[in-house]
């Protein structure tokens, strides 16, 4: 397995106000698949993308990627590690003002040693007509795929996805799915993905669903439905 | 692959160039004016120290009553000295309100240099002291009338053994308004007769003494072979010569202070800075986060943010230093030649003042930008992610409930802005000691040169070559000596008084015990009725210890009084040997008199402290101001900046912009009010202790007085400049958009 989880404990808060987020999760993820991390507000996904992320931590159990315990390693080698395995999709882009689309992308490829090509990277993610444009220039959707385009510049070897089409209109995400969709198969990054929309699992190779800090359900798909399919 | 975040930097300048403007020229200024000054200076200084050898000059010079004989003459030439006559008259002037020390041309000792025009070719020409010249508005042309002979001036010149106009050497300051020095041809010289001659004679040791140590022992040696064959008028060794040695220790003090006010402002600045760059961080929180999230280490974001501020700071340094060897230089040797007669100089390039005036305020913008900037990028990536910038998890919150809503939200606010509002408290203080200092001075001056008039012994107070009746009425005779102070501090001359018990014009209730000291001798050194005071004198050996039985309120010199009984016990004397008169004395001949002190001569050291400075106070005072307006422009920009979206959603909410601008600048008044209040208290303490520092090297003392109107003024300018600067922010609320708040939300 690439990505191995096993029982992952965290917590927030001291005593009366200590609530635990994370109660013993398990699991595991295969080289380039999409996972969908599913479930309601509060149940614990997105911090356990977080610790998966390496920009939080958990107080017990064991995250390795490629046999790597992430428990192991201090500040610096965790700072390694998000430059050369991970890239990061939030729901609100946060891309950098004042630098137009294609060198936000190149923000991004700075990190790596053998990034992809920007130009061919923008024609895929659709964005090479607006290479030069600011984000206040853009729309949501183009914002996002900017987004993506940093992201996955650096041909990281998982794509943690936080509620990526969480501020978008139905056929924007539709489209944002459908290029995540397109970068797997073609980069064949392992992609993770976290949201509370029910209609994302199916376009999954494994679906995993969150309550209470618990995994209430793991499986995989027998078959996928293409992201452009997908409604809800 | 280059950092694709660099390119953001010229971008940044750009959006935020009022902001750096005003900061680059407000460095650009100071380091140009301090690089200026320190070329002037080093340069200045170092014809100053070069004059010592290109122009001869003395090593000390004594005065005699009468004419050295040749004996005398030969016997001290066996001490290793050259011995030159250096003879001079004083003579009023009659176009100007003043006295003129002439000299012949002399081409072996304390030689001129012409700064403009010619030495005088024939008996009836002068060449007169260029500053003394600048401020008696006399030009070359002109015509001065010295005892009813008139002189036309053909030259501007500069004494060698004068830098510093001091008539008398115990003197507080020098006077370059009141007295003067020239050079007439020797004919004219000795036309002026004997009455006003003084037998001065200057010498050079055969071997230089390599310190001032081995030049003290010389000295001292030489004083007691003088002594033991004639009678000593005045004895000054080239060390302890106030003409020849102020300038070149009032040039080194300078220059630690005005570097030391460079690094306070780069300091300040360094702050501002980081507070703003902390600001843009808080602004980018998210993005920080991201980029951390995605692998950017802490040192490249930090090198990133770090980046604006030293590329202002070095173009900063640049610009300055070209500003201050081209322009400002001149400006500042200006400003000593205001002060000081100086002979001609060479500008020198400066390796120290470079290193003083960029290496340094850099090194200070890099370290206090570092530790700020760092400290503010150690939170997670996730911390800024989710906008939470506190370290520690607070559990309480201020109880404020029982305020009304607008206090407690601008109780919010000031928390909210703790480092801006501190980098502000820290602006106004130093802006108000700048502010304070430039505004004290001059009340300062007019009231020590009021109080000096005002508590003046007489209209004439004579001393005496040597004891002489007259019949002048009302003129009482009295006691006068001159003592060395032996304070740790400094070693000042103490003029010692012994006048009539029931004296016309001096009102003392004696005691049995001791002696009156007054005030200012007693503020200087800290002495309170009971201490014991051990003075020596001048030339000698011999010590006398007195006990403080009062003080006696005297702002004139540092004194001390005991009555005519009392005097003659100590010194053995039994002949007055001056007089107090509201009269001019007339039955006694001008050459029995050493010196007749009048208002004039007692009101030197303000009358020159306002020409050399009184218009640096209004520098001073401008330079405050500016720097408080900046200060508060910024940091105020800062606030609003920080609340942007704060303020967008309260608009959503229906405030009108009234209403924000009470909500948000109030809080930024109330600290600005507190914190001028609070500085205008320790500005005085710190004024004061400044005060006693600058004054400590000075012989004598000005009597710390500021009226409490400077605190009015100043509390009144600083607001004035408050609401002027505020006017920009209220533009700033009201350029806020509504669509602000939503913007950020789906960015």
């Amino acid at each position: 397995m690439f990505l191995k989880i096993q029982d992952l404990k965290k917590s927030f808060g001291q005593g009366e106000n200590r609530t635990e987020v994370l109660k013993g999760i398990d699991f595991s993820i295969e080289k380039g698949n999409i996972c969908v991390l599913l479930g309601p507000s509060g149940s614990g996904k997105s911090t356990l993308l977080n610790i998966i992320g390496g920009i939080d931590s958990p107080d017990s159990g064991v995250v390795s990627i490629d046999g790597d315990a992430m428990s192991d390693m201090k500040e610096k080698a965790l700072t390694l590690y998000r430059r050369q395995h991970l890239g990061y999709v939030f729901q609100s882009y946060n891309l950098i003002p004042n630098l137009n689309v294609k060198e936000n992308i190149e923000v991004g490829a700075y990190l790596s040693k053998s990034p992809l090509d920007i130009d061919d990277l923008m024609k895929t993610l659709g964005i090479y007509e607006h290479r030069y444009k600011l984000p206040n220039q853009l729309s949501g959707g183009q914002q996002q795929r900017t987004a993506i385009g940093r992201a996955i510049v650096k041909n990281p070897d998982i794509l943690l996805c936080d509620e990526p089409t969480g501020a978008l209109d139905y056929h924007t995400s539709k489209e944002i799915l459908k290029l995540i969709e397109d970068v797997n198969s073609k980069y064949g990054n392992t992609i993770i993905i976290v949201t509370h929309n029910d209609a994302i699992k199916l376009m999954a190779d494994q679906v995993i669903l969150f309550k209470d800090g618990h995994i209430l359900k793991e499986y995989k798909n027998e078959t996928k439905v293409p992201a452009a399919s997908l409604e809800w | 692959m280059k950092n694709p975040l660099n390119k953001r930097i010229l971008r940044l300048l750009k959006e935020e160039w009022g902001k750096y403007l005003a900061i680059f020229l407000f460095m650009v200024v100071t380091i140009g004016f301090v690089s200026g000054f320190l070329v002037a200076d080093n340069s200045m200084l170092t014809s100053y120290n070069q004059s010592f050898e290109k122009y001869n000059i003395e090593n000390g010079h004594f005065e005699l009553y009468q004419q050295a004989n040749q004996q005398l003459l030969n016997e001290l030439k066996k001490e290793d000295v050259k011995i030159y006559r250096h003879y001079f008259v004083e003579e009023k002037t009659k176009e100007v309100k003043s006295t003129l020390r002439i000299f012949k041309q002399n081409k072996k000792i304390n030689k001129v240099c012409v700064m403009s025009g010619k030495l005088p070719q024939n008996d009836h020409q002068i060449a007169i002291d260029r500053m003394y010249a600048t401020n008696n508005h006399l030009e070359i042309g002109d015509n001065l009338t010295l005892k009813n002979k008139k002189f036309k001036i053909t030259g501007l010149v500069a004494l060698s053994d004068y830098s510093a106009l001091f008539s008398n050497n115990g003197d507080m300051m020098f006077d370059a308004v009141k007295f003067g020095v020239a050079i007439t041809s020797n004919k004219a010289f000795d036309d002026f007769g004997q009455s006003h001659l003084h037998y001065s004679y200057a010498w050079r040791y055969q071997k230089q003494p390599k310190n001032e140590t081995k030049e003290k022992n010389l000295s001292d040696d030489f004083l007691k072979v003088l002594n033991s064959k004639t009678v000593i008028k005045e004895y000054t060794p080239h060390y302890l010569n106030q003409a020849i040695k102020f300038t070149g220790d009032d040039m080194g003090s300078d220059k630690a202070m005005i570097v030391v006010l460079l690094y306070i402002l780069i300091v300040i600045m360094a702050f501002v800075f980081a507070v703003t760059t902390n600001n843009t961080i808080v602004s980018e929180a998210s993005v920080i986060g991201t980029l951390r999230a995605s692998g950017y280490s802490r040192k490249e974001l930090l090198k990133f943010y770090i980046c604006l501020p030293l590329i202002v700071t070095v173009i900063a340094c640049i610009v300055g230093n070209i500003l201050g060897y081209t322009l400002l230089k001149d400006v500042c040797a200006g400003m000593y030649y205001g002060s000081y007669s100086l002979p001609t100089f060479k500008t020198l390039f400066n390796s120290e003042a470079f290193i003083l005036t960029t290496i340094i305020p850099f090194i200070l913008m890099l370290v206090i930008n570092v530790i700020m900037i760092s400290y503010k990028l150690q939170l997670s990536p996730l911390k800024f992610l989710r906008h939470d910038f506190k370290r520690k998890q607070t559990t309480k919150t201020l109880p404020l409930k029982r305020l009304r809503f607008f206090h407690r939200f601008r109780l919010r606010i000031i928390f909210q802005n703790i480092p801006s509002y501190l980098t502000l408290f820290v602006g106004i203080f130093f802006a108000n000691v700048l502010l304070m200092f430039g505004m004290m001075m001059t009340p300062l001056l007019n009231h020590y040169q009021s109080e000096v008039e005002d508590n003046m012994i007489s209209r004439y107070q004579y001393v005496l070559k040597a004891p002489m009746p007259t019949d002048t009425q009302g003129a009482e005779g009295y006691y006068a000596t001159t003592l060395k102070a032996m304070h740790s501090q400094s070693n000042d001359e103490i003029s010692v008084y012994g006048v009539k018990k029931n004296s016309d014009y001096v009102d003392i209730k004696w005691k049995n015990n001791g002696v009156m000291i007054s005030d200012g001798y007693s503020d200087k050194y800290q002495l309170k009725t009971g201490d014991t005071i051990t003075l020596k004198q001048k030339y000698g050996s011999k010590k006398y210890k007195f006990k403080v039985a009062g003080v006696y309120h005297y702002p004139a010199a540092l004194s001390i009084w005991m009555n005519e009984k009392q005097y003659q016990d100590t010194f053995d004397v039994y002949a007055p040997n001056g007089y107090f008169s509201n009269h001019k004395i007339k039955d006694i001949d001008d050459r029995c008199i050493a010196t007749t002190i009048t208002k004039d001569d007692l009101t030197k050291l303000s009358r020159q402290l306002d020409v050399s400075m009184g218009q640096m106070f209004y520098l001073v005072d401008a330079f405050a101001i500016i720097l408080f307006a900046l200060l508060i422009y910024l940091l105020s920009k800062i606030i609003v900046e920080k609340n942007k979206n704060a303020i967008s959603m309260v608009k959503i909410l229906g405030y009108e912009n009234k209403e924000i601008n009470r909500l948000y600048l109030t809080a930024t008044t109330w600290v600005v009010v507190i914190s001028t209040l609070a500085s205008l208290y320790l500005s005085r303490v710190v004024i004061d202790a400044i005060y006693r520092a600058m004054l400590a090297d000075f012989s004598g003392w000005l009597t710390f007085y500021m009226p409490s109107t400077i605190y009015i003024k100043m509390f009144v300018m600083t607001m004035i400049t408050y609401f002027v600067v505020s006017i920009t922010q209220m533009r700033r609320i009201k350029k806020v958009p509504m669509d602000e708040a939503l913007k950020n939300v789906n960015d």
